[in-house]
């Protein structure tokens, strides 16, 4: 598998807004792209793209090198791990029963599911004890960690994570920053994951997209983008980034 | 998923037919009797007589008006009932225009019908008001209402649409009266007493005649017709059945049945005991009737009443859950869906039944089916509500696991709207116990029964005895669903 993710000029519209514009961007396998840009520029639409959730009106989307479409979306997202923008736990199910609601469905071994659900919760640090709790008795950052272990459990070749720590306190934030730079290293995941925080993007990858209202209008690392922005907005986004972790980025 | 959706309700069809069946009732001789007391006491007469034959007979008592009566006679669910010739004559052969009884004969004979000989009293209609009203205004005759057009009329609702009731004397009379009401015949009653009605129609074997003190309008320009009581049943009845029916023939004169009637009415003797005594006091026979325990009464009831709404409820949530689920999914079938959802649940309870029974005959087939209808909205409505206000997101996470369709339905989607669908279901059982006593009327039973038999006889402790186990009913199936709704879908 050469390519994680690719799409090719791809355009999507809802019925008032064209969200994604002509985007054409490959995510390599076992490489990280964080995908950044203000609110509203098409980055979950994007995303959403690449799960087959929503679909493309221009361009293609292939994904492990094959071409999404109808007929083998729900075999292509088994092999993705999705953590949506909010976390998407479900209400009505435990911590543990949220994570292992598709390997059920998949008939998968009991002791099977066990031992992965073991493996994971000490991979994202989560306290044996929240995994039987349902997600409102959860902290945010331990939701988070479930959802994430909900996205790992099948074990994904490829990850698409939304803001995943968006909502956190900068303590908890900062924690599993790390936690998720070190777990992508060591499963060699490829992995498109969407932030608002250019610091973020940043800390987790040197191939950085920058959107603007449905079109990435440059990649590259963060160097690059303070080095040669591709045009004004760029240097205008570094610059207002800046300004709020001024210290972050130039340590 | 539309064939499915066909079986489906072709299942619930077919269960409701099993259930229903008349094919249980096969070996009885079933009598029925109209909604008022003197053709209770007559129904019972006619069925101690198929009794004392050597018959095994039931006597759905009080089951409606002449329609319900000639289609459940015309359909087999009952054998024979008590008729009057005047209602024959104007309700049931109207078109025909029959100017005698033996022509009248010669056609129920074309219907397959077979007459008993003529019981030996005329309970013609007749207008009555309160005596002293009456004598104030000076009326006697019914010509002299023309000239009264501020009266109020109260009639009974069947009197309402009769040709040969209002409609006809209006004209008939040329009355200008536009103060009109119809109500139950028992209301009616109970109107004039308040002063809130100034003339009702009245049978004049009525026993409420001396107990309301009242006085009935000469028909100075002959507008009834006779109405003879007879017993019409279908020829295929025994003819041993026809024999020991006959020897009512003549028997029971107009101060008689009025003397019955006022027992039944104002010294609230049971029907079967009236029955039994006249039986024995005039034919010599031995009839006895056994008297069901007040306990063993309400238990029946009970039974009956749950069976109504248990099973209407029962097949409600196996056609309005799937059905809520594919409105949901197709917005095109979802609207037609609730737009015929919509129509039947504005459908007056009464009118569906009255509706249903062409097709369904009397007793607990079209009561369920009402029923079931009356469920299916609000369960219905509720599923499609619980599915829509599922967070996007929500949706979205259970795709994104790879989940197939049917898999996210039975694991993400059913599981959060349950809470919605539970409400749903909670308000059609509520509605069904309360709708459930007006199967009482078309022969179901239940706790509508004693209600029914209440209003009749102006006796409110009978009332009581189904209105008081339907508000428990009503309070039990509210907290049964609020301990379901704790137990199992709390949302966590
Ligand atoms: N379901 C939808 N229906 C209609 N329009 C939508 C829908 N989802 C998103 N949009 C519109 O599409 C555009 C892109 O939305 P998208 O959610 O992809 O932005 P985003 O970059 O993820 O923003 P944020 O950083 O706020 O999450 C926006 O203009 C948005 O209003
Ligand atoms: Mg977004």
């Amino acid at each position: 598998m050469s390519c994680a993710i690719a799409f090719e000029h791809v355009s999507h519209r809802y019925l008032h807004a064209v969200a994604v514009d002509d985007v054409s961007l490959r995510v390599e396998a076992g490489e990280t792209v964080a995908l950044i840009g203000p609110s509203g520029c098409g980055k979950s639409t994007l995303l959403k793209l690449a799960a087959g959730l929503a679909w493309p009106q221009q361009g293609s989307v292939i994904v492990t090198d094959r071409k999404l479409a109808p007929d083998n979306v729900l075999e292509i997202r088994r092999r993705i791990g999705y953590v949506i923008q909010s976390g998407g736990l479900f209400p009505h199910l435990s911590a543990v029963d949220n994570v292992t609601l598709a390997a059920r469905f998949l008939r998968k071994e009991r002791q099977w599911i066990a031992d992965r659900v073991a493996e994971l919760a000490e991979l994202v640090q989560l306290p044996r004890d929240a995994l039987d709790r349902y997600p409102s008795n959860l902290s945010g950052g331990q939701r988070q960690r479930v959802s994430l272990m909900r996205a790992l459990m099948l074990d994904p070749a490829v990850l698409l994570l939304d803001e995943p720590l968006g909502a956190l306190d900068p303590m908890v934030r900062h924690g599993l920053q790390e936690d998720l730079r070190r777990l992508f290293k060591r499963l060699g995941k490829s992995v498109l994951l969407v932030t608002h925080d250019m610091a973020e993007a940043a800390f987790f990858s040197q191939n950085i997209a920058l959107m603007r209202e449905g079109k990435v209008v440059q990649r590259g690392s963060y160097r690059d983008l303070i080095d040669a922005p591709a045009e004004q907005f760029v240097s205008d986004f570094v610059k207002a980034q800046r300004g709020l972790h001024a210290e972050a980025l130039d340590g | 998923m539309v064939e499915y959706r066909r079986c489906l309700l072709g299942a619930a069809l077919t269960i409701l037919a099993l259930v229903t069946s008349p094919s249980v009732l096969a070996a009885k001789t079933v009598i029925g009797s109209k909604a008022f007391t003197e053709s209770v006491i007559l129904g019972e007469l006619a069925a101690q007589l198929t009794k004392e034959a050597g018959y095994d007979v039931e006597h759905r008592r009080q089951l409606g008006g002449t329609r319900v009566l000639w289609s459940a006679l015309v359909r087999g669910d009952i054998q024979c009932y008590p008729e009057y010739t005047g209602t024959l004559r104007t309700e049931i052969f109207a078109s025909q225009s029959v100017r005698n009884d033996d022509e009248l004969r010669a056609l129920l004979a074309r219907e397959s019908m077979w007459t008993s000989k003529p019981l030996g009293f005329n309970n013609t209609y007749v207008l009555g008001m309160r005596r002293d009203r009456a004598a104030e205004l000076g009326i006697t005759r019914m010509s002299q209402l023309a000239s009264h057009p501020t009266l109020r009329f109260g009639f009974s609702n069947e009197f309402m649409q009769r040709g040969d009731g209002w409609p006809g004397i209006r004209q008939h009379y040329g009355l200008p009266q536009q103060n009109v009401v119809g109500l139950s015949h028992d209301l009616a009653y109970r109107g004039l007493a308040a002063r809130s009605l100034d003339l009702t129609d009245l049978y004049s074997t009525d026993a409420e005649i001396v107990h309301y003190d009242l006085t009935t309008l000469v028909d100075d320009r002959e507008f009834f017709p006779a109405y003879d009581a007879i017993l019409v049943c279908r020829e295929d009845v025994a003819s041993a059945v026809r024999e020991s029916l006959d020897r009512l023939g003549g028997r029971i004169d107009e101060m008689t049945m009025t003397k019955m009637n006022a027992r039944a009415a104002l010294d609230r003797e049971p029907e079967s005991q009236i029955a039994a005594s006249f039986l024995r006091e005039e034919l010599g026979l031995a009839s006895d009737v056994k008297v069901e325990s007040r306990s063993a009464r309400i238990w029946r009831r009970t039974r009956e009443h749950l069976a109504m709404v248990g099973i209407s409820l029962g097949l409600a949530m196996l056609v309005a859950v799937p059905l809520g689920i594919v409105a949901f999914h197709r917005r095109g079938i979802g609207r037609v869906v609730f737009a015929i959802a919509d129509i039947l649940q504005t459908m007056p309870a009464l009118a569906l039944l009255v509706f249903l029974i062409p097709w369904l005959g009397i007793g607990y087939a079209p009561a369920i089916m009402a029923l079931f209808l009356y469920s299916v909205l609000p369960i219905l409505r509720n599923t499609h509500t619980g599915l829509a206000d599922i967070p996007r997101d929500l949706r979205e996470s259970a795709e994104a696991l790879g989940l197939p369709r049917i898999a996210r339905l039975r694991y993400v989607e059913l599981p959060l709207a349950a809470r919605s669908m539970l409400a749903g279901i909670r308000t059609a059982a509520v509605i069904n116990v309360g709708t459930a006593t007006l199967g009482a009327l078309i022969g179901a039973g239940g706790y509508g029964q004693p209600i029914l038999t209440g209003i009749r006889l102006d006796d409110t402790k009978l009332i009581l005895e189904g209105a008081v186990p339907a508000a428990v009913l009503a309070l039990l199936v509210q907290w049964l669903f609020g301990w379901i709704e704790r137990r199992w879908v709390t949302a966590k």
